[in-house]
């Protein structure tokens, strides 16, 4: 498999502490890959230097053979980022987002209508699209959002917390659609702190703590390992032998 | 280009919102009230002012005095009958002045005694109209003076003009300014030029405000609705989403200030009959004294105007970083309004020319300073104070809009903030 994306010795300060310790990991076209700690481990910082938001302190960042120093628009062009809590412009109607944000990765007025036709069905959001933003609750914006992210067919989609805000029901609909998606041949990059959610989407999964990942593999690679149920408990063993 | 006319087009209409021209057409309609109601009493005030007038006397002198009065611009309203049920009337009548002549009025002056009329004011408000009886009187008193004077005068004196003996003492004015001279009143001068530019200063108070407000707010909002996020990611550059913020502020800034003075301009543009005349006779005083301006001197003025917006908006860019949300973008603009108006007062009522070095330099350190005094340096000569304004201006927004570019194009966007505690700025 060819890695689309290669990240190697990731660092990050924010003046003394430091958020990414030397992080290291590869993704695979068509995969879905898996960043899965608590809260504050380093998983969000990661992320957002890949989506160009934040610059690294050191460490290199691959994208289909770009470096992220050198050429951060090969990236934006590319990739999509749903962040964990984004929003949209309450002003806009659901459907005049999805459009507006087409247009900047579309060539002519049919790659327009493309995007937006796929945004609409991935929200799912049917008549209310012609309804404004701001009259959204939190689980439809998450949905009009990920159509959003999704649309373009990007090379790369970094997720963080993809369900965040949804419940049971639109939670498994998204995750299907994640699925559903990845077969199209797009590459997935997600974070999540729901270790069970991140080992039904995921291909492979890092686990991240304090700004180090402890171990990586296939979920079933990493519960054999560790001789765990599940990913939770996989997870608290790799912390327990790391300390 | 696409994607920064794409995201310019969205910026302006986030701007333009329903807020925004509520807020705009309440205000057009609050000034055109007020404007009205306004133009209706001043209109009051100047026009030709009815009085009434009960000749007691019927002589041939207080008919001449009726007749001057008639011709110094009062309708004269006679009465007759009684005193007592006249000024009775006046409360009724919508007469606000009476003039008494009373009976030997003629037979005084005759005699050189001091004559004596009676006038009789009925006051009904406090209005800028009530009042006007007040100054009615005055130039009733007035004209009946002047008429009375010449009338002993011509009487004492026959070979002499009154007015020669009135005013024996003729002042002859002149003006200068540079190397320039020219006869006229200084006094006349300098209120032509107040009332051709007193809107200047306020026309660049409100498009700086405006402007600067929206950046700030623009930003702001991104990030209070978590869109900024998605908005760096997207494939335009940096540089490109912080120019559409800020030229889409300036652009509805510009609109709204233009939209704001059409108002102002309603409520309080008064009648300039009198002022024409007064302005078409210093018209040619003031272009013998070179102070007026031609279009190299709009140009330039334009150019001055153009930086102090850009510097406005680089300043309020920054602040729109620091801020977290749209309460703290409102606080931080606080500090800008201030800076805003110093320059703004100034000019209205001080000369920077005169004032101490140390209060010139910190005037003249703000940058929106200079358009302000812009016109006054370009008619006065004071060229080398306006090319210095423009250098130190462009040096500015160069210096601005280089640390906007680097802040957009780095991690600072997102992780700036201004913190109250133990630092000022978190980078």
């Amino acid at each position: 498999m060819t890695p689309v994306l290669e990240v190697e010795g990731l660092k990050k300060n924010y003046g003394q502490l430091q958020a990414l310790k030397g992080i290291s990991f590869k993704v695979d076209q068509g995969e879905i890959f898996g960043l899965i700690g608590p809260n504050g481990a380093g998983k969000t910082t990661t992320l957002r230097i890949i989506a160009t938001l934040l610059t690294p302190s050191a460490g290199r960042v691959t994208f289909l053979g770009f470096d992220l120093k050198k050429n951060p628009e090969k990236f934006r062009e590319k990739i999509s980022y749903l962040p964990e809590e984004a929003g949209a412009y309450r002003n806009m109607r659901g459907q005049d987002y999805l459009e507006f944000m087409a247009k900047f990765y579309a060539g002519n007025q049919e790659e327009i209508k493309e995007y937006v036709s796929r945004g609409q069905q991935i929200s799912d959001l049917g008549v209310r699209l012609k309804d404004k933003v701001g009259t959204y609750s939190k689980g439809m914006t998450r949905k009009l959002l990920l159509g959003r992210a999704l649309m373009t067919k990007p090379a790369l989609a970094i997720l963080d917390e993809p369900t965040s805000g949804l419940d049971v029901i639109n939670s498994l609909e998204v995750r299907e659609t994640i699925k559903s998606f990845v077969k199209q041949g797009i590459s997935v990059l997600l974070s999540s702190h729901n270790m069970l959610e991140v080992e039904f989407l995921s291909d492979r999964v890092a686990l991240i703590d304090r700004g180090q990942i402890l171990d990586a593999g296939t979920p079933q690679e990493l519960k054999e390992k560790y001789q765990a149920p599940n990913l939770e408990i996989v997870f608290k063993s790799s912390v327990r032998s790391s300390l | 280009m696409k994607n920064f006319g794409h995201l310019l087009v969205k910026e302006i209409k986030e701007l333009v919102n329903k807020q925004l021209i509520i807020s705009l057409a309440m205000m057009i309609l609050i000034f055109s009230f007020i404007g009205n109601v306004t133009k209706k009493e001043m209109k009051k005030a100047i026009a030709k002012q009815k009085i009434a007038v009960l000749d007691l006397d019927q002589s041939e002198l207080s008919r001449n005095l009726i007749g001057t009065l008639n011709m110094a611009n009062f309708i004269i309203e006679e009465q007759s009958g009684e005193k007592e049920q006249v000024i009775k009337k006046l409360q009724t009548a919508e007469l606000g002045l009476l003039v008494v002549i009373p009976a030997g009025f003629s037979q005084e002056v005759s005699n050189f005694k001091p004559a004596e009329v009676e006038t009789y004011s009925y006051l009904r408000g406090i209005s800028l109209s009530g009042t006007r009886n007040s100054e009615v009187v005055r130039a009733v008193l007035n004209t009946t003076n002047d008429f009375l004077s010449n009338q002993y005068l011509k009487k004492r004196l026959p070979d002499i003009d009154p007015a020669e003996i009135k005013t024996p003492i003729k002042n002859r004015e002149f003006i200068l300014v540079k190397d320039r001279m020219a006869e006229g009143s200084s006094a006349a001068v300098i209120g032509t030029l107040y009332a051709q530019s007193y809107i200047l200063p306020i026309i660049l108070m409100m498009i700086i405000m405006y402007s600067s407000q929206m950046v700030i707010t623009a930003i702001a909002m991104e990030k209070q609705n978590k869109t900024l996020e998605t908005l760096l990611t997207m494939p335009i550059s940096r540089q490109a989403i912080a120019l559409a913020k800020m030229l889409a502020a300036g652009l509805v800034g510009l609109l709204s200030a233009a939209i704001y003075l059409y108002g102002f301009q309603m409520a309080f543009s008064f009648p300039t009959e009198g002022l024409s005349s007064v302005t078409g006779g210093v018209a040619p005083i003031l272009k013998q004294l070179g102070l007026t301006i031609d279009t190299q001197g709009y140009a330039l003025f334009g150019l001055s105007l153009f930086l102090a917006i850009l510097c406005a908006l680089s300043i309020a860019t920054i602040l729109g970083v620091l801020a977290e949300d749209y309460r703290t973008a409102q606080s931080l603009n606080i500090p800008l309004v201030f800076l805003i108006l110093v320059p703004y007062f100034i000019s209205l009522f001080a000369d920077i020319n005169t004032m101490s070095l140390p209060a010139k330099i910190l005037v003249l350190a703000i940058p929106f300073s200079h358009p302000f005094f812009a016109m006054q340096n370009m008619m006065f000569g004071h060229m080398q104070m306006f090319w210095l304004g423009l250098v130190y201006n462009f040096v500015f927004v160069t210096v601005m809009l280089i640390w906007t570019a680097r802040i957009f194009a780095t991690d600072r966007v997102l992780t700036m903030k201004l913190k109250w505690g133990k630092k000022k700025v978190v980078l």
